[in-house]
């Protein structure tokens, strides 16, 4: 079986691929977000614990709760930098005219 | 009560930004800003007495909070941040004129960035902080209004971001590895595993690529040589100080394989020449101090690949202050004769500015008794056989290039205007700092070896001058358009994977 962590390394290297290889800015971007996309999966996955349950007290056997919480952090960058991303692409497009 | 170190610039950043909202910047911007810049010096001398010391933000246990902590490994960091900010945050008081507010704001979160990353013992808060620093510093880059400063400010982003979520990803890999976050922590129940390799190569590559140095630097010229001048002072100074200090993290936290290291030296003096090669041959002022700073981060990895922790430590404190000063001092030449040429500035006429660049240009050719050579020396004791001849070929390199630039500098040439007396009198402190913290430290004084590094750097000068080496004009490699832009992240990213994959197999075979 495929697991949340082999997923998300698969997704880094498609966003690393994506930024290789797209010569538009904003795929670059997008690329970007994927290989994010990808960390975020990854680290949501090291908390997993098998047949454990939400981590809502009280119960036997939880999955680790705190990934989850790291990675809201790293998704609020990822919203921030994209858009400071997107704003100096319309800076750079503006300046080229 | 550390932790207030970067509370404080967070929530005066906050009050920027709401004053900037309601065009109340003319009058309070400049106080509040000066009062978040200033503000942490206090805490870190109340905090200096009760060094060395550690602490968990809101006092829970080790398993459970964020460790936070002062001792000697980054009391020097700090020490440099704050000098460096505070020149810099004065500087700034003159140089922007419109959008005070928002400036204003963005340069204290990077305050608050760098202080966090620089005092947390945690490797996510450690992450955390380095990212808010940069992403403050890709729009201050951003906000410059030269030519193509976006296109900078836009590859400085996608590449330190493509760093962020590789090293996110590593310290992802131990987290999965040892269960901990904490440096201390993973330091008493580490098992070395093959992966736990893996991730270190993974987290060096990519502190690497955001630092910097030679194969993935890039970025790192453009936005430093495009940002407007203090902040080209800030990010030379101390910003790419950030990823150093990760690196001493996980080199104090985990025993790192000898191939790594050895990969890491050679790419050191790799970075450290190739800076040098480059410098030569710009004719831009501020191109050439970015280079000098690709080349000056060599030396700080070299420091680390040699176990030298004092040598990491003393030479990013004494980088920290001559490169922001010659920032400086270059940006008050650019600032009144409005040009970067080097042909075109000279600080003939200013005795203040002449000084100053003299002097820390002595600084960074390791002469004594500046700084520098005290943080030279150290790393020079870690060295064996032929790698010292290197060190010292290295170091008459980079003074020929300065050489060089007081060369074009010196010569007299028409100017128009002098220079603001605020920017000459920050310019000659950070002289005069880079002095007393060599004679503070107890830099030895070597004549004979100064004397002779001088003159041979003054031969190789003359030589390279007859043979019309600075007449020597680099072409762009990718054109300025958008899609010369795509093209040249396309490569570099390419690079990066290539080197990535470099050291994956060199740091295991």
């Amino acid at each position: 079986m495929i697991d949340a962590e082999i997923t998300g390394i698969i997704l880094i290297l498609i966003g690393l691929y994506g930024i290789i290889t797209k010569s538009n800015l904003i795929k670059q971007i997008l690329s970007l977000n994927i290989l994010s996309i990808g960390v975020v999966l990854f680290f949501v996955g090291t908390g997993y614990v098998k047949g454990a349950d939400i981590p809502i007290m009280p119960r036997a056997k939880v999955v680790d709760p705190l990934p989850a919480t790291l990675m809201l952090t790293t998704l609020v960058v990822d919203v921030a930098i994209t858009a400071l991303a997107l704003a100096l692409i319309l800076r750079i497009r503006g300046e080229e005219k | 009560m550390i932790s207030l170190m970067v509370a404080l610039p967070l929530l005066f950043a906050f009050f920027l930004s709401l004053i900037s909202t309601f065009k109340l910047d003319k009058k309070f911007a400049k106080p509040l800003f000066i009062a978040g810049s200033l503000i942490p010096w206090l805490f870190l001398l109340i905090s200096l007495k009760s060094s060395p010391f550690y602490e968990i933000v809101g006092g829970w246990s080790r398993e459970g909070g964020i460790e936070i902590g002062l001792n000697d490994y980054n009391l020097y960091f700090l020490l440099a941040e704050l000098i460096v900010f505070s020149a810099a945050a004065l500087y700034s008081l003159k140089y922007f004129t419109n959008n005070t507010g928002k400036v204003y704001a963005l340069l204290l979160l990077m305050h608050a960035g760098l202080i966090g990353s620089f005092i947390s013992k945690d490797f996510f808060n450690y992450y955390i902080y380095m990212e808010i620093a940069s992403v403050s510093a890709f729009a201050l880059v951003g906000i410059s209004e030269e030519k193509h400063a976006k296109t900078a400010a836009f590859k400085y982003l996608i590449f330190s971001l493509l760093a962020s979520y590789l090293f996110i990803f590593a310290i992802g890999i131990i987290y999965l590895k040892t269960g901990y976050l904490n440096a201390e922590l993973i330091k008493e129940n580490l098992i070395i595993t093959k992966e736990i390799d893996i991730a270190l190569v993974i987290a060096f590559i990519s502190l690497i690529l955001k630092a910097g140095i030679f194969p993935l630097y890039f970025w790192l010229p453009d936005a430093h040589a495009k940002a407007p001048n203090p902040i080209s002072a800030l990010l030379s100074g101390i910003v790419v100080k950030s990823p150093i200090y990760g690196m001493l993290l996980i080199h104090e936290t985990f025993s790192v394989n000898a191939n790594l290291m050895m990969l890491l030296r050679i790419i050191a003096f790799a970075s450290v020449f190739f800076g040098i090669v480059l410098m030569i041959l710009q004719r831009n002022v501020k191109r050439l101090l970015a280079y000098s700073t690709v080349s000056q981060m060599g030396y700080i990895l070299l420091s680390l690949s040699i176990n030298s922790t004092l040598g990491v430590i003393y030479y990013s404190f004494a980088h920290s202050l001559f490169k922001s000063g010659l920032f400086l001092s270059a940006g008050a030449l650019i600032d009144s004769q409005k040009s970067k040429n080097l042909k075109k500035l000279t600080y003939r006429g200013e005795p203040l500015l002449m000084v100053s660049i003299l002097g820390l240009s002595l600084a960074i050719g390791g002469i004594s008794p500046f700084v520098g050579s005290y943080a030279k020396n150290i790393i020079l004791k870690g060295l064996t056989d032929y790698w010292v001849y290197l060190f010292y070929i290295a170091n008459v390199g980079t003074l020929t290039s300065f050489i060089k630039m007081n060369y074009y500098l010196a010569k007299p040439k028409e100017v128009k205007a002098k220079s603001r007396s605020l920017y000459k009198a920050l310019s000659f402190i950070m002289m005069l700092l880079t002095l007393t913290f060599g004679i503070y430290f107890g830099a030895e004084i070597k004549l004979i070896s100064d004397v002779l590094s001088i003159g041979i750097a003054l031969i190789l000068f003359v030589i390279l001058k007859r043979f019309n080496v600075f007449e020597i004009e680099l072409k762009p490699k990718f054109e300025r358009s958008m899609k010369g832009i795509a093209e040249e992240i396309n490569f570099y990213a390419g690079m990066f994977g290539i080197v990535f994959l470099i050291f994956l197999l060199l740091s295991f075979f």
